[in-house]
């Protein structure tokens, strides 16, 4: 899939990363990418506040099986080249995980497609949101696994290449190089 | 690396189902820090923080309470970053109580990122303090205390700092500190874990 772009939006809202892949055809300064971001969080949590009733008596056990995100290989490292385990920052390869995983994200904005794009939302336990704009309006459910296993190595190489910077100071927007080519390095292996 | 249904589900009864669904709490922890994990010689490790603490001690001229409550607090921002290592590595689901959190410290996190596993015992009636004894600390390696040190300083006082910070970041208020350490003459090393309170209204939203 042609990404867009790649967001992340911190606790409280503010946007702490935005870089595009693909330059989008109207003119949006840095200002309206903040607001998107602050109108993307509050969306986000009004979109919880708004659970169907049907959903909100549903048992927790149908809802814990279908929050769980199937691992997909080959997403955005190559697994396929041989030679021993290789290291991905501090992950010992042949990729960043290998088994399903649990979506913390259970009742906020998850997906929203366009007819021009479709967007994902990750979001970890911590409040971090990890968005994704996809320039193909994808409906089905694998692309939304695609994109979450996606973004879940983001937040691999985030945990390593931002949490691990001694001049970072949380919450604040990220100027890191290393950061910015390991995930143009994850885009580009898509 | 299957599903490995848990043959030898160990973790308790309160255990959160979907936690130990396909894989035992001690299963993710191993699997992780077996297959998916970088390692390095611990001597490094251990060597470099003594160095941190041995000059530590020599800025604070002795002064072994400011040397506590700097590795304390060296210990959070520690803590408040490796949370998120922690959990892009293993992605477990939110603890739905105090003793599946423990579980998750004991057998996840030390086993990831110090390749040990402290017992966990001396529960409060109510479910919300509990001990990790330490059999072995990997901080802790080649060092005697000096007299003068032997009564006040904590060794081991960053990691009381880093389980406070990774805490606080899932929403856990706690209160962290060592009751006994094998170095100051104790039987044994004794880090007490004490619930607060949960901060719900700092809970990110999108979560049941």
């Amino acid at each position: 899939m042609a990404i867009q772009s790649i967001m992340i939006i911190n606790k409280s809202g503010g946007l702490i990363y935005n870089h595009n892949f693909i330059e989008p055809r109207g003119q949006m300064n840095s200002n309206d990418y903040l607001i998107i971001a602050g109108t993307l969080h509050s969306v986000f949590a009004i979109a919880t506040q708004l659970t169907p009733l049907a959903v909100q008596i549903n048992n927790k056990a149908a809802q814990n099986a279908e929050s769980d995100v199937p691992y997909i290989a080959g997403i955005g490292v190559n697994t396929e080249s041989k030679g021993g385990p290789r290291e991905l920052g501090s992950f010992m390869g042949p990729d960043y995980f290998q088994e399903s995983f649990t979506n913390w994200n259970k009742s906020g904005l998850r997906h929203m497609v366009t007819d021009d794009f479709s967007m994902f939302v990750f979001q970890s336990l911590t409040g971090l949101k990890f968005v994704l704009v996809s320039t193909n309006n994808f409906r089905s459910n694998t692309s939304v696994s695609i994109a979450e296993n996606l973004l879940r190595k983001v937040y691999c190489v985030y945990s390593d290449y931002v949490m691990k910077d001694p001049f970072y100071s949380l919450d604040m927007p990220i100027r890191s190089e290393l950061f910015e080519s390991k995930v143009k390095e994850l885009i580009d292996n898509l | 690396m299957s599903t490995n249904t848990g043959t030898s589900n160990t973790s308790t009864s309160g255990a959160a189902p979907s936690l130990s669904s396909y894989k035992t709490i001690k299963q993710i922890g191993e699997s992780v820090w077996k297959n998916r994990t970088v390692k390095i010689n611990a001597e490094l490790f251990t060597l470099t923080y003594g160095s941190i603490v041995s000059q530590l001690c020599q800025d604070y001229q002795r002064d072994f309470t400011k040397v506590n409550d700097r590795l304390f607090s060296m210990g959070y921002n520690i803590g408040i970053r490796l949370i998120e290592d922690f959990l892009a590595r293993s992605a477990l689901p939110r603890c739905d109580n105090f003793v599946t959190t423990s579980e998750v410290i004991s057998k996840c996190a030390f086993k990831i990122f110090l390749n040990i596993t402290p017992h966990v015992t001396n529960w409060s009636t109510s479910k919300n303090s509990f001990s990790l004894i330490f059999d072995e600390n990997p901080l802790s390696d080649f060092v005697e205390l000096p007299m003068d040190a032997s009564k006040e300083l904590w060794y081991s006082n960053i990691l009381c700092g880093v389980l406070k910070g990774a805490l606080e970041m899932v929403q856990l208020d706690c209160e962290v500190y060592f009751v006994s350490d094998v170095l100051r003459g104790n039987p044994q090393t004794e880090l007490k874990v004490k619930l607060n309170k949960i901060l719900k209204d700092e809970m990110p939203a999108g979560e049941d």
